[in-house]
């Protein structure tokens, strides 16, 4: 019995998915790329790739092994390009690029949720507001109470310097599904908003017709967020 | 050079079965020699560079190639430990599933099989990227091509939590019944008549030749069944994990060059918005268990948009062409292809046509 390099190979292919499955989850990154809903996949994942990869290392010898054949290499090769290029890169996350490429959220597609009547207001219930009648009709009713957002800040090309929309994407199981919510935020000191940059903004909300804004009493810069994407 | 090796499972359905699935193992041209020295020393260097060029070039400071990254990744992270859980259900049949229960199968009549081989899906929750090793490997152990296909079709759309997270995406909705009904009948209908369609044909005019998993064609006969179970696992993985990657690739960027709020022009045109829901679906290359909220979310498109996109998506999309076509012959491709958007096309005109 002598080592089976395209056993081996296999291990390592399947340990180093293993590897990049633990770096996310270790790292805090499970929430750049999936919703809380999905978010086991991250565990579940490095857990059954680590056993198969020790499964395929253990039975790593065998009698008369083939040899390793290019196409092997090219196919490990293939698979471990995702794993350097998510190891290597920076974390970051979708941003004003993505704004106006995404659908809105669940513009009348989801049920009223009947909880905006009471608690604390949140992007969500903004995007819910923007959604349905009945939820609109409900922030309505609590106009001009001060409510605290974090998002990040998107400008449009035309809008004046004291404004601009306070963005979250909205997901379900991964980035690929995300929907963008947006709220506009006015009576911002000129030139204190920078595009892409995470804020906290404090002030009066307002449903008006369809447009929901927040009259901002003060705002501060944040760190990106642990979970920048909200689930829907 | 012409090795014509089998894995044992081939030789025995071949057997059983009197056809000749006789599956080469990449037997044919460069990629079968061995990989010298100098050929894992250049494959190990170019992986460095990317790496190198990736950490300190900061390919970030471009927008669309951070979008491209982040769908790119995401879209992975998802579909990979299904792609694994299939991949075990795979080697599950291969290694402890006796050659008799498919013979079993291969028994009923044909117009039970492919019934019955959909209903087999509502029992099995994964999502397409798994359903496509378990019905290579069912297909290897001799299982008719039929009813494989027509398990690996139904399998992602008829699943329990498919089910669940259509209902709920759904909920209160007046085209409720329209949609979540609809996606079931209208793909369990899809699934069975695509696997009457690919019925006529041999299993060797289904499976792609030169192709064989890394880990088949080095097993002796007296290995233990953990150590075989253990590679069959790995030679899945990694034959299905290629093929997604470059599926995946594909669809990361098409969502980061097409916006989707383009399509929102077509809403009101009635063929033509069922057709670009259709076309959409394929695209985004979404999971079989996310997507009913992102049809929710397409409210300017009628029920009967809604609904192409919900049994399309699961059946063809980018990644899983790049699936299909490093599995199965070009000749499956265009037939699943063909067979399935015409049946989607006219079943969702004909629900059009009734509830708008």
């Amino acid at each position: 019995m002598t080592w089976n390099l395209r056993r081996l190979l296999a291990g390592a292919v399947l340990a180093a998915w293993a590897a990049l499955f633990w770096f996310v989850l270790l790292s805090g990154r499970t929430g750049l790329y999936l919703s809380t809903r999905t978010a086991w996949l991250v565990p579940a994942g490095a857990a059954i790739l680590t056993v198969a990869a020790l499964g395929r290392l253990a039975s790593g010898r065998s009698g008369a092994p083939p040899p390793v054949r290019r196409s092997d290499l090219r196919g490990a090769s293939l698979l471990v390009i995702p794993v350097i290029v998510l190891l290597a890169l920076p974390a970051s996350t979708l941003g004003t690029f993505a704004l106006g490429r995404r659908p809105v959220f669940g513009v009348g597609a989801t049920a009223p949720s009947g909880g905006l009547s009471s608690g604390t207001l949140s992007m969500v219930d903004v995007a819910r507001a923007q959604a349905t009648k009945e939820d609109l009709a409900a922030l309505q009713h609590r106009n001009a109470e001060t409510v605290v957002m974090v998002g990040f800040v998107a400008t449009q090309p035309g809008e004046p310097s004291t404004e601009f929309m306070l963005s979250r994407f909205i997901i379900t199981c991964c980035v690929a599904d995300a929907t963008e919510t947006q709220v506009r935020v006015v009576d911002v000191p000129a030139g204190s908003a920078r595009p892409n940059a995470w804020v906290q903004v404090t002030g009066r909300i307002y449903a008006l017709g369809s447009q929901v804004i927040i009259d901002m009493t003060s705002m501060k810069p944040i760190p990106r967020p642990a979970d920048p994407y909200l689930t829907g | 050079m012409t090795l014509r090796r089998t894995s044992n499972a081939d030789e025995v359905s071949v057997t059983r079965r009197g056809t000749a699935l006789d599956l080469p193992g990449d037997d044919a041209g460069r990629g079968n020699e061995p990989a010298g020295r100098t050929a894992f020393g250049v494959t190990v260097v170019l992986l460095l560079a990317l790496a190198t060029a990736l950490r300190f070039g900061q390919p970030e400071r471009f927008a669309w190639l951070q979008n491209f990254f982040v769908v790119f990744g995401a879209i992975l992270l998802e579909a990979m430990p299904f792609v694994l859980i299939g991949a075990v259900a795979s080697a599950v049949i291969e290694v402890f599933v006796p050659a008799s229960a498919f013979e079993r199968i291969g028994r009923l009549p044909t117009v039970l099989q492919l019934p019955c081989a959909a209903a087999a899906g509502m029992a099995f929750p994964i999502c397409e990227c798994g359903s496509v090793p378990v019905a290579r490997r069912l297909l290897r152990r001799g299982l008719a091509p039929g009813a494989a296909v027509t398990f690996m079709l139904a399998a992602p759309i008829l699943n329990p939590v498919v089910i669940a997270s259509t209902v709920v995406a759904y909920h209160g909705r007046p085209d409720f019944w329209v949609v979540v009904l609809g996606r079931f009948t209208l793909g369990f209908i899809v699934a069975v008549a695509v696997g009457w369609v690919i019925g006529a044909r041999r299993p060797d005019e289904v499976l792609r030749k030169g192709t064989i998993d890394p880990d088949d064609d080095d097993h002796s006969p007296d290995e233990s069944r953990w150590s075989r179970f253990a590679g069959h696992i790995a030679g899945d993985f990694i034959f299905m994990g290629r093929f997604l990657v470059v599926g995946v690739a594909v669809a990361a960027a098409i969502q980061t060059v097409i916006p989707q709020t383009l399509v929102a022009k077509v809403a009101g045109l009635p063929v033509l918005s069922i057709v670009v829901m259709m076309a959409l679906a394929f695209v985004l290359s979404l999971c079989s268990e996310s997507d009913a909220f992102v049809a929710a979310s397409f409210t300017q498109f009628g029920p009967a948009a809604q609904l192409a996109f919900l049994v399309t998506g699961p059946m063809i999309d980018i990644k899983l062409s790049a699936l299909y076509a490093g599995t199965y012959s070009k000749g499956f491709l265009r037939a699943v292809l063909v067979t399935a958007s015409v049946i989607i096309l006219a079943g969702t005109l004909w629900a059009a046509v009734i509830w708008g």
